[in-house]
């Protein structure tokens, strides 16, 4: 089709309207895809080192395509596909929650000496967005949009304020105290904060810029496309093979002979 | 207007200290050999964080000419601390990668010394917080004795992983 709108056969900006044929594929076609991924990963064992990333990944997708099922069947009326919204989209949220907690349980779990202060720390973050996204919300301009809408885009704009500020933080906590997450761990998190990063931004101006109606379905079009790279992301990421260095890296000699220095300064007293 | 332009700067800066953080975090891995240790002077740093030391001082200067001075041992903990704490962050990246090790041995020893290494850090981030909160008001001593507690044993860790991957590394431990 986009061969086809460059040579104007049809319109554009065709492409980039509700209900056209790039809409249909960015909205079914990484849930398609990330369904397959699972199945992959399963079949593979993968998903023992991260088992939550399957519930997160199915129930996803699973809430994404009834949303586009129901957004396409004529016998749903606008207000009840924004209840099912409403209701798929905090499944979602406490699924995610889930798979961050599960990422940085992993990522501390092995060290009793900063498992205490990082629960401590998350808890106390999570707090503070969540009063932030409240904040936030009670800040929303009023705008034309019926109340039921309204509701579910600060919803998710306050979701996503959460989510990418908790993932910040745990990108910050690993960064401070040098700790390398597992390479699955690492991919999936990178994916969730590209895509939490992009839908905080589009759901922000959504809700408060006060944009019409084509205006929006672009933001739309960003989400979809950004959950598009994400999940190609996690495709190439997670099944991709690596290499795994068992050939330990040794302390260099010479720093050795520093901290020999150390220790027997540190005996001598 | 103005909220939705806050959102859209926060998840842009969001997005880029991310980027940066892992480009770091890899290009670190590449110069961890480069990086090293940083030697600590012990007996200078035990010494700052002595609460005779202090007693001392505080007996023998007046309020304001102590304050000054305690304000300048602060800041010369600080910089104890935070050396510690980059020899520590330079354990943790030695001691992951030890970790994959195929000897039993090297990889328990690379385990407990990150363990240690993760502690010192964790003292000297509260150190270093405690620490710029009493330099507005230095009337205490140093709180960074768990900082030098630490480094004590993770020296002894690191020593012990050193000769698992060492085995032929010149040992000098005083009797």
């Amino acid at each position: 089709m986009l061969p086809a709108a460059v040579r104007g056969i049809v319109p554009a900006n065709h492409m980039l309207q509700a209900h056209s044929p790039l809409w249909h594929y960015l909205w079914v076609a990484p849930n398609v895809l990330l369904l397959l991924l699972v199945a992959i990963l399963w079949r593979r064992g993968v998903f023992r080192s991260q088992p939550t990333f399957l519930w997160y990944a199915i129930g996803t997708a699973v809430v994404e395509l009834v949303d586009y099922a129901t957004d396409i069947s004529p016998a749903v009326s606008s207000e009840s596909w924004w209840l099912i919204f409403k209701i798929g989209a905090i499944i979602e949220g406490l699924l995610k929650f889930i798979l961050i907690g599960a990422i940085f349980g992993q990522l501390v779990s092995d060290y009793s000496s900063i498992a205490a202060l990082g629960r401590f720390l998350i808890r106390a973050a999570g707090v503070t967005l969540i009063l932030a996204g409240a904040l936030i919300a009670a800040l929303a301009p009023q705008d034309s949009l019926f109340a039921f809408v309204k509701n579910a885009h600060l919803m998710q704009q306050s979701v996503f304020l959460v989510v990418t500020g908790i993932l910040l933080f745990i990108f910050w906590f690993a960064g401070y105290f040098r700790l390398k997450f597992p390479r699955l761990d690492f991919w999936i998190a990178l994916g969730l904060t590209l895509s939490a990063c992009v839908h905080l931004a589009t759901w922000g101006i959504a809700v408060n810029a006060g944009l019409p109606d084509d205006k929006r379905t672009m933001l739309d079009f960003i989400n979809m496309g950004t959950f598009q790279v994400c999940v190609v992301l996690w495709f190439y990421y997670l099944l991709a093979p690596h290499r795994v260095s068992t050939k330990p890296v040794p302390i260099p000699k010479e720093e050795l002979a520093v901290w020999n220095r150390e220790l027997e300064r540190l005996l001598q007293r | 207007m103005t909220i939705a332009i806050l959102l859209v700067v926060a998840a842009v800066v969001c997005l880029v200290f991310v980027y940066l953080a892992v480009s770091r975090s890899r290009q670190l891995d590449g110069e961890r050999s480069l990086a090293g240790i940083q030697p600590i002077d012990i007996d200078a740093f035990r010494n700052l964080v002595d609460p005779r030391e202090v007693d001392y001082l505080r007996r023998s200067l007046p309020p304001p000419e102590f304050r000054r001075v305690q304000r300048k041992r602060l800041l010369a903990a600080a910089a104890y601390v935070r050396t510690a704490k980059q020899n520590a962050e330079f354990l943790v990246q030695v001691g992951q990668a030890a970790q994959a090790s195929a000897s039993v041995d090297t990889a328990v020893a690379a385990r407990h010394m990150v363990d240690q290494a993760l502690r010192l850090q964790r003292n000297a981030f509260l150190a270093l917080l405690r620490i710029r909160a009493a330099s507005l008001w230095p009337h205490e001593g140093v709180p960074a004795t768990p900082v030098l507690d630490t480094y004590d044993r993770l020296t002894g860790s690191a020593m012990l992983l050193g000769r698992l991957q060492n085995p032929a590394a010149p040992m000098r431990i005083t009797s």
